[in-house]
C-alpha cells in the first residue's frame, strides 16, 4: 500500500507543476496593470517604478515564475495586492469553512446514496428505486444553489430550525457548527446522492449475480452478511472511481452554496479577488484547490487500492 | 426514427421537453412583445409584491415586474447557451481532430493541459477566465466555452484515434483511395452522433453554470435580466418574499431538464441505431406435462445420507406460465457414497443440485417432492433453519473457482469467515484450523497461501481451496457441480483423485454432478441418467456400462470415445434434446429413440430392472437388447 501511495505522489507531480504554469501564466494575462490597481491614478511615475520594481514586474517571466514557485513551495504565496494580507494565511483562513461544507455533503451523497442503492438494487422497480432514478435526473439539473435557497427559505428562515446564514467553527461548538453547516451539505449533498445511488444499485445488480455471492450462500453465510460484506465491497469499486470525480464537482459546487448561506469560504474570496484583479490570491486559490482535488484523489486511490486486491501493485 | 416505431414512455418524455424548449425559444425571439411591462422599469411603489392581477408573478425589490424579467432572462438563456456551447465546439473538435491526427508531441503536451484543467473544480477554471476576461454575459460565456471545449476536445480526439486504426487496416486491402481521404469522410461520420449527445449535455451544464455565474455576482451583470441573476436578487430579499427565487429556480430546472431528457433519448436511438423489436415471450404449450410424479414414494432407510423423493422445480419466466425443469426426482446416496448425476447441459441436473441447496434463483421454485438429509425434511425447514443446514451439513463445491471465490478477500479469510460464523470458532482458531484445511487439500506452503487473492492462484489452486472451504465444517453431504469442467485436463485428475481421497477422510456422501461419464465411472459408486429433467436410469458403474437397460443411457455410452485412434467415428443419438415446456407427456426421448412405439406415449415411472439397484424408466426396458460400453 505504501507502494501505491508513493506512486501516486511521484505521479502528481508535473500535474502539479503544469497546473502551476498555467495558472501563473493565465493570471499574467490579466489585462490591467497590477500596479495601476494598486495606486491607482493619483501615483506618479516615480512610485509606479518603485512598486513594479518590488513586485518583481521587470524581471522576466521566467524568473517571475521560478521565484513564485520557490516560495509557493514554502509555503509563501505572495501578498495580497489590496491590504498587506498573506495569501497563504487568507486562503487557510477561509479553507475550514469550505473544506467542512464539501466533505459534509460528500458524507451525506455517500451515506444517502450507499442506503438508498443498495435498497434498490435489492427490491428493482420498488418506489426506493424509482425515487433514485428520477432523483438522479431531477438531481443533475436542480442547481444546488437554488436547492439551497429553497431549503433556506423553508427550514430557517419559515420554521426557523437553522440559522439562514453564518458559519460555525468546529472548535468553538460542534452544534452549532453542526447546525450551520447542515442545510447547505443537504443542497450539495442531496442530489449527489441520487447519482451514487444509481451507481451503487447497477453495480450491486451486477454483483448479485455473480458466481461467488451464490457460493457464499451455498456456506450458509447469512443473507445479511452476504449483502454487506461480500457484494457491497465488490460493488463500491467502481463506485469509488465516481466519488473521486463527484468530490471535485461538490468542491466546485460549495464555493457558490455557500454564498447562499453567507458562509465566508473560498469562494467568496476567489470572487473578491476576481472583481479586484488581485493576482497573487487569484493564484493562490486556485493551487490550494489543486492540492485539495489532489488529496482527495489520492485518498480515493487508496480506498481503491483498500477495496481492489487487483488494483495494488504487484 | 420514426415516430411509430418510439414507445409510447419515449414520447410522454420527449412531448413535453420540446414543449418547454419551444416555449422557451418563442418567449426569446419575442420578449419585446410577449412581456407585459419593460423588464428594467422600476416602480418604486410597489416593491417585493406577491403574485397578482397586475403582475402575474409579482414584483422584485425595484418594483420590477417578475414575469417580463423572465421572459427577457429566457433570452439570455438562449444567447448564454448557444455562445458558450458553439465556442465549446468551434475550438474543442479542431483541436481534438488535429491532435489526433498529428500525435506525438502535440498530443502529449495538449492532453496534459487538458488534464491539469480536468483536475480543477469547473467553476473555479471559469472564475479564473472571468478573472482574466472581466464580468458580464459575453466574456463569461467566453470563458465557459473554454472549459466545456475540453470535453469536444477528448471526443474528437478519440473518434479520429479509433477511425485511423480502422481505415488504414482497409486501405491497406483496398489500395487505390487515399487514406486521408477515407479518413475525413468516416470521421465525419462517425463523430456526428456522439457529437450531438455532447452538445445536449453541454447546453445544460452551461445553462446551470450561467445561473451560478450570475448569481454569485461575475456572469450577468445587474440591471440585465438573467435568471441567475434574479435568484441572486431573491437570495438577498428571502425573508421579505421567499416566492422571488420560484420562478426563475423552476424555469432553470424545467430547461436543463428537458435538454438532458432529450439528450437521453438522443443518446438511446442514436446509440443503439435500429430498434431491436421487443421480444416475444415463449408461449408454452398447455400440454406441458402436469404430472408431478409417476413412480413410486421411495422409503426411507437407516443407512441414507440423502433421499430425494419426487422433487419438481419449475422456472417462471418473465411473465410466463411456470415451466417444469426437473420433475418426479427421486434417489438416494447412502453414507460415504459417491452418486454420479449425468446428463447433457440442460437436462436439469445443476438446477437438482441447487433445489437441494435452497439456492434455485429468482423465478425458480420447488412445486414438490421431500429432501430428506439424514432424516431430515430440508424442504419443509423455515429459511433460518435451511440456511444453518447450508455449509454445515450440506455443502457445495462450483463448476468455475476463479468466479466462485470473492475477488475482494484473500482465500484465507474466505474459509475462515465460514468456521466462525457456522461454528463460532475465535479468529486465532479460525487461523489455524483454515491453515490446516488448505494444507489437507494438498496446497503446499498453507499459511502463505492463505493469505493469497484469488487471481494470484492458479484454476486447480483455487478449486483446491473451493473444496477446503466447503468441507470446512465437515458437512454430510458435498454436492459438486462439474467441479472439474473448468480446469485444464491435467489439473483435472488430481482434482477428482483429491475427492476421493477427502472421502475417505471425511466420510461425507457425494452427489457428483457431471456430463462426463467417464469422470462418473472414475469417481462414483453409483450413477444416475438424467433426461430432460427426469432420471431415465439409475444403477452401479459396473452394471449401468455393462448392462443399459435405457436406450437414452446406451447412445450415451456408445458416444463415448474409446482411445486415441477415433475410428470409427462416434455414432450419436439423432434429433435435439426438446426444451423445457415442450416435453411430451409420455416418453421424453421417444422422438429420438429407435425403438419407440405407440406404448411410449403414456407416462413412464421409473422401476427396478431385473438387478436390484438397477432403476429404468422404459416400457420397453426388459425387452430390448442394447449396446453395452465396449
Amino acid at each position: 500500500m505504501l507502494r501505491l501511495i508513493g506512486q501516486r505522489l511521484l505521479a502528481m507531480v508535473p500535474l502539479l507543476l503544469i497546473v502551476s504554469v498555467l495558472t501563473f501564466s493565465f493570471t499574467a494575462l490579466l489585462p490591467s496593470d497590477p500596479v495601476d490597481l494598486i495606486i491607482g491614478d493619483r501615483g506618479s511615475e516615480e512610485q509606479y517604478q518603485m512598486i513594479r520594481e518590488r513586485l518583481g514586474l521587470n524581471e522576466p517571466f521566467v524568473t517571475r515564475y521560478v521565484t513564485w514557485l520557490g516560495q509557493a513551495v514554502q509555503g509563501d504565496l505572495g501578498t495580497s495586492f489590496f491590504n498587506s494580507v498573506r495569501v497563504t494565511d487568507a486562503v487557510m483562513l477561509r479553507m475550514p469553512a469550505t473544506l467542512s461544507l464539501t466533505f459534509a455533503s460528500v458524507l451525506i451523497s455517500v451515506v444517502v446514496g450507499l442506503g438508498a442503492g443498495v435498497a434498490a438494487a435489492l427490491r428493482p422497480r420498488s418506489w426506493i428505486d424509482r425515487l433514485a432514478t428520477v432523483g438522479a435526473t431531477i438531481g443533475q439539473a436542480v442547481p444546488n444553489f437554488w436547492f439551497g435557497l429553497i431549503l433556506a427559505s423553508v427550514f430557517a428562515v419559515s420554521l426557523r430550525w437553522f440559522p439562514a446564514t453564518g458559519y460555525v467553527r468546529l472548535a468553538e461548538d460542534p452544534a452549532g457548527w453542526l447546525r450551520s453547516i447542515t442545510l447547505p451539505a443537504l443542497a450539495l449533498g442531496l442530489s449527489t446522492s441520487a447519482a451514487i445511488a444509481r451507481q451503487v444499485r447497477s453495480a450491486m445488480v451486477g454483483v448479485l449475480q455473480q458466481d461467488y455471492i451464490r457460493a457464499a450462500r451455498a456456506q450458509g453465510l447469512p443473507a445479511r452478511r452476504v449483502i454487506f460484506r461480500h457484494a457491497l465491497k465488490n460493488a463500491l469499486v467502481p463506485v469509488v472511481t465516481v466519488l473521486s470525480f463527484q468530490i471535485t464537482v461538490l468542491l466546485g459546487g460549495a464555493l457558490i452554496v455557500e454564498q447562499v448561506f453567507a458562509i465566508n469560504g473560498i469562494g467568496s474570496l476567489a470572487v473578491a479577488a476576481v472583481r479586484q484583479q488581485d493576482i497573487p490570491m487569484i493564484q493562490g486559490i486556485v493551487l490550494v484547490l489543486v492540492l485539495v482535488v489532489m488529496a482527495v484523489q489520492l485518498a480515493t486511490d487508496v480506498l481503491y487500492g483498500l477495496i481492489n486486491p487487483k488494483a495494488r501493485p504487484a | 426514427m420514426k415516430l411509430s416505431h418510439v414507445r409510447p414512455s419515449t414520447l410522454a418524455v420527449v412531448i413535453p421537453s420540446v414543449a418547454v424548449l419551444a416555449t422557451l425559444l418563442i418567449c426569446a425571439l419575442f420578449a419585446e412583445w410577449l412581456a407585459p411591462y419593460d423588464p428594467l422599469q422600476q416602480n418604486l411603489m410597489d416593491m417585493l409584491q406577491g403574485p397578482s392581477a397586475e403582475h402575474w408573478l409579482g414584483t422584485d425589490d425595484l418594483g420590477r415586474d417578475v414575469l417580463s424579467r423572465m421572459i427577457h432572462g429566457s433570452r439570455i438563456a438562449v444567447i448564454a447557451a448557444a455562445e458558450a456551447t458553439g465556442l465549446a465546439v468551434l475550438i474543442g473538435v479542431p483541436v481534438g481532430l488535429f491532435i489526433g491526427y498529428r500525435g506525438g508531441w502535440w498530443d502529449w503536451v495538449t492532453m496534459r493541459l487538458v488534464e491539469a484543467i480536468v483536475s480543477i473544480p469547473g467553476i473555479m477554471v471559469a472564475i479564473v477566465i472571468i478573472a482574466i476576461l472581466g464580468t458580464g454575459l459575453h466574456r463569461a460565456m467566453f470563458a465557459l466555452g473554454i472549459l466545456y471545449s475540453t470535453a469536444f476536445l477528448r471526443l474528437a480526439r478519440s473518434v479520429v484515434l479509433t477511425e485511423r486504426e480502422e481505415v488504414y487496416v482497409r486501405s491497406a486491402r483496398v489500395i487505390g483511395a487515399s487514406p486521408s481521404r477515407i479518413l475525413v469522410r468516416h470521421i465525419f461520420l462517425n463523430i456526428a452522433p456522439p457529437l450531438i449527445v455532447q452538445v445536449t449535455l453541454t447546453v445544460g451544464a452551461v445553462l446551470l453554470a450561467e445561473a451560478g455565474l450570475s448569481f454569485i455576482g461575475i456572469g450577468v451583470q445587474p440591471p440585465q435580466a438573467s435568471w441567475g441573476t434574479m435568484l441572486n436578487t431573491a437570495a438577498a430579499y428571502m425573508e421579505l418574499n421567499a416566492f422571488l427565487a420560484v420562478p426563475p429556480g423552476l424555469a432553470i430546472v424545467a430547461t436543463v431538464l428537458s435538454v438532458n431528457l432529450l439528450g437521453d433519448v438522443l443518446r438511446d436511438s442514436i446509440g443503439r441505431g435500429i430498434r431491436l423489436p421487443e421480444a416475444t415471450p415463449v408461449h408454452v404449450p398447455a400440454s406441458a406435462p402436469a404430472r408431478s410424479r409417476s413412480s413410486e414414494p421411495m422409503t426411507p432407510r437407516a443407512d441414507d445420507a440423502l433421499l430425494v423423493d419426487g422433487l419438481t422445480v419449475t422456472v417462471s419466466p418473465k411473465g410466463g406460465q411456470p415451466v417444469p425443469v426437473v420433475t418426479d426426482m427421486s434417489f438416494r446416496i447412502g453414507r460415504g457414497e459417491t452418486l454420479g448425476l449425468v446428463g447433457e447441459s440442460g437436462s436439469g441436473k445443476t438446477v437438482t443440485g441447487l433445489a437441494l441447496m435452497g439456492l434455485i434463483g429468482a423465478g425458480g421454485r420447488i412445486a414438490g417432492g421431500r429432501v430428506l438429509l439424514d432424516g431430515t425434511d430440508l424442504l419443509s425447514l423455515p429459511a433460518s433453519g435451511l440456511e444453518a443446514a447450508r455449509g454445515s451439513d450440506i455443502a457445495m463445491v462450483f463448476q468455475d473457482p476463479t468466479t466462485s471465490l470473492n475477488p475482494a478477500f484473500t482465500v484465507g479469510s474466505q474459509i475462515a469467515e465460514v468456521l466462525r460464523v457456522k461454528q463460532g470458532l475465535s479468529r486465532r482458531a479460525a487461523r489455524d484450523r483454515t491453515v490446516e484445511l488448505i494444507d489437507r487439500v494438498g496446497i503446499p506452503r498453507p499459511a502463505e497461501r492463505a493469505d493469497a487473492y484469488p487471481h494470484e492462484l492458479s484454476g486447480g489452486m483455487a478449486q483446491r481451496i473451493a473444496i477446503a472451504r466447503a468441507l470446512s465444517c465437515g458437512p454430510k453431504l458435498l454436492i459438486a457441480d462439474e467441479p472439474t469442467t473448468a480446469l485444464d485436463v491435467t489439473v483435472q485428475q488430481e482434482i477428482l483423485d483429491l475427492f476421493r481421497d477427502l472421502q475417505d477422510d471425511f466420510g461425507m456422501a457425494m452427489l457428483f454432478v457431471t456430463h462426463d461419464l467417464a469422470v462418473a465411472a472414475d469417481i462414483c459408486d453409483r450413477i444416475a441418467v438424467m433426461y430432460c429433467g427426469e432420471i431415465v436410469e439409475t444403477a452401479s458403474v459396473d452394471r449401468l456400462f455393462s448392462h443399459p437397460r435405457h436406450p437414452y443411457t446406451s447412445g450415451l455410452l456408445s458416444a463415448m470415445p474409446h482411445g486415441a485412434s477415433g475410428t470409427p467415428p462416434l455414432p450419436v443419438i439423432p434429433g435435439t434434446v426438446p426444451p423445457p415446456g415442450s416435453w411430451p407427456p409420455g416418453c421424453r426421448f421417444a422422438s429420438r429413440c429407435a425403438h419407440a412405439d405407440a406404448a411410449c406415449a403414456a407416462p413412464v415411472p421409473l422401476t427396478t430392472a431385473e438387478v436390484p439397484g438397477q432403476q429404468v424408466r422404459c416400457v420397453h426396458a426388459a425387452a430390448l437388447t442394447l449396446e453395452a460400453a465396449q
